[in-house]
């Protein structure tokens, strides 16, 4: 392109400018990634058909939403909000009236647009709880948003006639008019209706991280001193996040009320609030795919696992705390931290100690899910007797023996574990010194 | 007159309880930056612990669990948040005040569950000592009970002792130098580990004696701790981050608030009617004034906690925040 | 070698904008800033021309970074009037300031320390291409911040650092990635605060260069400790202590102030020089 063409226009009459020609190749990555996302969302249903299977990917849909949504304000944004679910609650309120409405022919609107009704009600509301929250930042603005939910919630039992007191608001989701026969009464039109808003609501999402707002709120996480002195006010730049994750929220909202025919004052409680910010955390807030991770974990949790035990709350508790412990980054951190080292080829290495760190894990664990059913099963479930079925063995709670095992379970589990992670401790970081050298030669530690 | 002289002592008692559990939450914020999500739950064990300790005893000497209750459980629960403190906060600190406030947040979802699975979903049977389970006055028409102004002396003790140790002891010096300059503090070489363990131990003490007396006089079930912690957070916030004067003045104003607001069965339909215009229910917005004030009442003190960040965001009397 | 140095540069003593009588770019009138009942700032008085590279100089204590904090809209001052190229700052915050024309560097390097070096500068230009809050245009797609930000990043030197994280740069590197970000928004004014503190001798020489480059035509008020580069960079000094200005002038009249050798200078410079 240098002197070459530049020769070559010297030839040309000088009146002729030779336009330059950029050539920017398609980020072919990126698109092969959205791709295959797409593909999954439109394959997975027919792998996991059974009626159950569909419900929970339906759920972890919703969820996705949700959790993408929170994770603009908490991962990008910086801000840790206690009462998020107001704006996906309130949204699923006015979508379902909406789509009463559409039933009783108040109102023409198809019901695939119904989580727009949510999407912008839940706008609506982020602007006027967003000016209050964003009043502060950092854990003051966290005590606020929890208060503030409180408030949400206390309100809705106030006023039944909207909120639909204890019972909450229900709907039918087969009104309107079918268009092309799709009635979404079935459960797996649903499931594409979801993915559909699943898969728009994550590129919008993931295209908004890529605009100068969406870099910005990035900038007054990381210092928002130095992002007034560029120019920005932190204040405002908080206020837009909100009112834009509440959207999100919202439409989340409105998926909820078309999936579930059902919304209550339980959608805008703390504990909705909650189980948003435990997904997000969970799956790893620093990466945009972290909340997707969180919300398919949070969902195994809450409905699959709750088939199977009660105590499914205390677990997920359980879980939660140790990732805020001992990875903070979530799932999605230690996936790009094996990653790493796999691209190094260093995977193998590891591959040892974490047989044996699975072991000791597996052990421990079996001794706690013990202890902890068992518990369960004397105070909570003592009308149907002290036998509970456990890792597919009946086992009689009230027996000092079963006590003892799984005692002596915790035990040695609680033993291997720790031997296994020290070894696994020095194998890590022996991997990453090697990782460290590869990258800087001659950099001195 | 008699409502308002009831509620007026029920008030302050709630608001003294209030300020128990607020006091301790600012203690622990301003010397470690540290919003304790799990500071209800500590009342709540607090009030737990009290139930076993006065059920295992009064089984072998009756009449005396309670008392002993008094000061085993704030010592009990004092010295597992200590635990919680050296093992598990302490871990995540230095990654920040996020994960700090994640951690006792997902510390209190546990507690519920472990209360849950060892003592049950159903309200325990933590009843008001029998020495003190009579009424001490009669105001008007209406009983004051004696456990009622027990409680208001618990907590009065419990400030003078925060008061005390705060302005007369050397650690109470430091605590107060912490609450303005935490790091310069620590840069004046005082074992600040150990005065953060003792801290949030303290704290912790300090809901569960709240639990202790307050579990009996409300009710104690696993739910308690979640239906007041945001009440607390209210009271933090309204009265300014970081100051225990603010916190004293929002407890009481709460406190009284929210007792004198169940008590009014007053709905603005009664202001329509004395003004000579009845509404009707197809009235627009009927569901909103037919609100009574003790239907409001659950609703107001995050009411206040707008009204006060819209208008003055540095909470009553507060002076710095983080 | 004073006489040289006042050469390399136009005619600075007698300023462009005095000649013109334009509005100062930076005028502070009886700022007074207290901190509970200590006082920082005891009655300034400043004006300093469009153009000028004026450097605040003092002991420690004396209340410099207070200055550029007051100025900056980081404390509002107790009493009095800040006016940046006429318009009235003294109760503005620190965006609005910015907004209206004025940048500062911190002493402690004060980045977006997750964000690459590049994004770090691209950052700091959006407001003033006028992209706002927008949150419809691709940033990968505006050609003029990239343009602007490779720009800073080719005049600072960091050119080859362009996608390390910001966090992971050394000490230097911080120092100059602070002051690339401080002008990419294009503003008139510029507030460096102690831009060359912990560099050694050739890491301070190049900072100066890289200073004196950048700032071409646009207003420089800077906090310095280094005598050299102090010298060797302003048109005019000033000499604050104990919250009040000392003296205010050229470089020559400020080591010849007696005052101002008593205070801070000493008298070893002034009989060096003589």
């Amino acid at each position: 392109m240098g002197s070459g063409a530049s020769g070559h226009r010297s030839a040309i009459a000088p009146a002729i400018r030779v336009p330059r020609v950029r050539f920017e190749p398609i980020d072919l990555g990126r698109w092969a990634i959205w791709s295959a996302t797409a593909l999954l969302f439109a394959v997975l249903p027919l792998v996991f058909h059974k009626g159950f299977a569909i419900t929970l990917l339906s759920q972890m849909g919703v969820m996705i939403v949700f959790a993408l949504a929170y994770n603009m304000i908490f991962g990008q944004g910086g801000m840790l909000s206690f009462g998020h679910a107001v704006y996906s609650g309130l949204g699923a309120f006015f979508a379902i009236h909406a789509l009463n409405w559409v039933g009783e022919g108040r109102l023409w609107l198809p019901v695939s647009l119904i989580p727009l009704v949510g999407g912008v009600f839940g706008a609506v509301f982020g602007v006027l709880f967003g000016y209050v929250t964003t009043k502060k930042a950092g854990t003051p603005f966290a005590m606020i948003t929890l208060g503030i939910g409180e408030l949400v919630f206390a309100a809705s039992l106030m006023f039944p006639g909207f909120f639909g007191g204890e019972g909450g608001v229900s709907t039918n989701r087969v009104v309107g008019e079918p268009f092309l026969g799709i009635t979404f009464g079935p459960a797996i039109e649903v499931y594409y209706l979801i993915a559909i808003w699943c898969f728009a609501s994550m590129a919008a999402m993931y295209a908004f991280s890529h605009t100068p707002l969406g870099r910005i709120s990035n900038a007054v996480r990381d210092n928002p001193e130095r992002a007034e002195f560029i120019g920005y006010s932190a204040q405002h730049v908080r206020f837009l996040v909100i009112v834009a994750s509440a959207f999100f929220c919202g439409i989340a909202g409105g998926l909820s009320a078309i999936n579930f025919e059902i919304v209550s004052a339980e959608n805008v409680s703390t504990a909705r609030s909650g189980g948003v910010l435990v997904a997000a955390f969970i799956g790893g807030a620093g990466f945009f795919f972290g909340p997707i991770l969180g919300a398919v974990i949070f969902i195994f949790f809450a409905v699959a696992l709750s088939d199977y035990t009660s105590a499914w709350q205390f677990y997920l508790g359980a879980f939660f705390v140790l990732m805020v412990m001992y990875a903070p980054g979530g799932v999605a951190s230690l996936i790009a931290m094996n990653l790493r080292v796999m691209r190094h080829g260093l995977l193998g290495r590891l591959a040892g100690p974490y047989g044996a760190l699975a072991l000791a894990t597996g052990v421990l664990l079996a001794g706690v899910i013990a202890l902890v059913e068992m518990s369960y099963q004397l105070t909570l479930n003592f009308a149907s007797g002290s036998q509970l079925r456990l890792f597919g063995m009946d086992v009689d709670a009230s027996s000092w023996q079963a006590w003892a095992i799984a005692a002596a379970l915790v035990a040695a589990g609680g033993l291997a574990f720790e031997a296994a992670r020290r070894r696994f401790a020095r194998t890590w970081d022996a991997v990453q010194a090697l990782i460290e050298a590869k990258s800087h030669p001659g950099a001195t530690t | 007159m008699e409502f308002f002289v009831v509620s007026l002592l029920n008030g302050i008692s709630y608001g003294l309880l209030l300020f128990m559990l607020a006091s301790g939450l600012t203690l622990i914020f301003s010397l470690m930056g540290v919003l304790n999500f799990a500071h209800a739950s500590f009342y709540m064990l607090g009030a737990y612990f009290a139930y076993q300790i006065s059920a295992w005893l009064d089984a072998a000497w009756p009449g005396v669990g309670y008392w002993i209750a008094l000061a085993a459980a704030p010592l009990a629960v004092g010295a597992l948040g200590a635990f919680v403190e050296r093992y598990g906060l302490r871990r995540v600190h230095r990654w920040g005040h996020v994960p700090e406030l994640l951690f006792t947040f997902g510390l209190a979802y546990i507690v519920v569950e472990i209360v849950q699975i060892v003592w049950g979903r159903a309200a325990v049977p933590y009843a008001v000592p029998q020495p003190l389970a009579g009424s001490l006055f009669t105001v008007y028409s209406t009983n004051f009970p004696t456990y009622r102004a027990f409680m208001m002396l618990v907590a009065g003790a419990m400030l003078l002792a925060i008061w005390l140790v705060l302005t007369r002891t050397r650690i109470g010096l430091v605590i107060q130098a912490s609450l303005t300059h935490p790091e310069m503090v620590q840069a004046l070489g005082h074992n600040v580990p150990r005065v953060f363990m003792l801290t949030f131990g303290g704290g912790c003490a300090l809901a569960a004696l709240a639990g202790v007396i307050g579990g009996n006089a409300y009710v104690t079930e696993p739910s308690m701790a979640a239906v007041i912690v945001s009440i607390v957070f209210v009271v933090v916030v309204v009265g300014g981050m970081g100051s225990l004067a603010g916190a004293f003045v929002a407890s009481l104003l709460i406190g009284l608030m929210q007792t004198f607001a169940i008590g009014i069965d007053w709905s603005p339909l009664a202001l329509f009617e004395r003004l000579g215009m009845p509404l009707g229910p197809d009235a627009p917005l009927y569901s909103v004034w037919s609100l009574k004030v003790s239907q409001v009442a659950p609703v107001l003190p995050y009411l206040l906690l707008v009204l006060v960040l819209v208008l003055r965001p540095r909470g009553l009397m507060g002076t710095r925040e983080n | 070698m004073s006489e040289a140095r006042a050469g390399s540069a136009p005619a600075r003593g007698a300023s462009p904008a005095a000649a013109t009588g334009d509005v100062p770019a930076l005028a502070l009138a009886g700022v007074h800033k207290a901190f509970g009942r200590t006082e920082i700032i005891r009655g300034v008085d400043l004006s300093i021309p469009r153009g000028e590279r004026h450097a605040v100089i003092g002991p420690n204590g004396a209340g410099k970074s207070t200055l550029f904090n007051l100025v900056s809209g980081r404390f509002r001052a107790s009493s009095g009037r800040i006016e940046l190229n006429g318009q009235d700052i003294t109760a503005d915050r620190p965006y609005q300031i910015n907004r209206k024309g004025l940048a500062r560097s911190f002493q402690i390097t004060n980045l977006f320390p997750r964000m690459s070096v590049f994004e770090n500068v691209r950052c700091a230009t959006l407001w003033s291409l006028g992209y706002r809050y927008s949150c419809w245009h691709r940033l990968s797609k505006l050609a003029d911040a990239a343009e602007r930000a490779d720009d800073v990043l080719q005049r600072i030197g960091l050119r080859h650092r362009r996608d390390a994280l910001a966090g992971t740069l050394t000490y230097a590197e911080q120092r100059a990635l602070e002051i690339g970000i401080t002008i990419a928004g294009g503003a008139e004014v510029i507030l460096l605060d102690e831009p060359t503190a912990g560099m050694s001798r050739s890491e301070s020489d190049r900072a100066v260069e890289l200073i004196r480059h950048v700032t071409e035509g646009r207003t420089l008020v800077m906090v310095e400790h280094d005598m050299s580069v102090v010298f060797g960079l302003a048109d005019r000094i000033s000499v604050l202590v104990y919250g009040q200005v000392l003296a205010t002038g050229t470089p020559q009249q400020i080591r010849a102030n007696e005052a101002v050798q008593q205070a801070y200078l000493g008298t070893a410079v002034a009989e060096a020089d003589a």
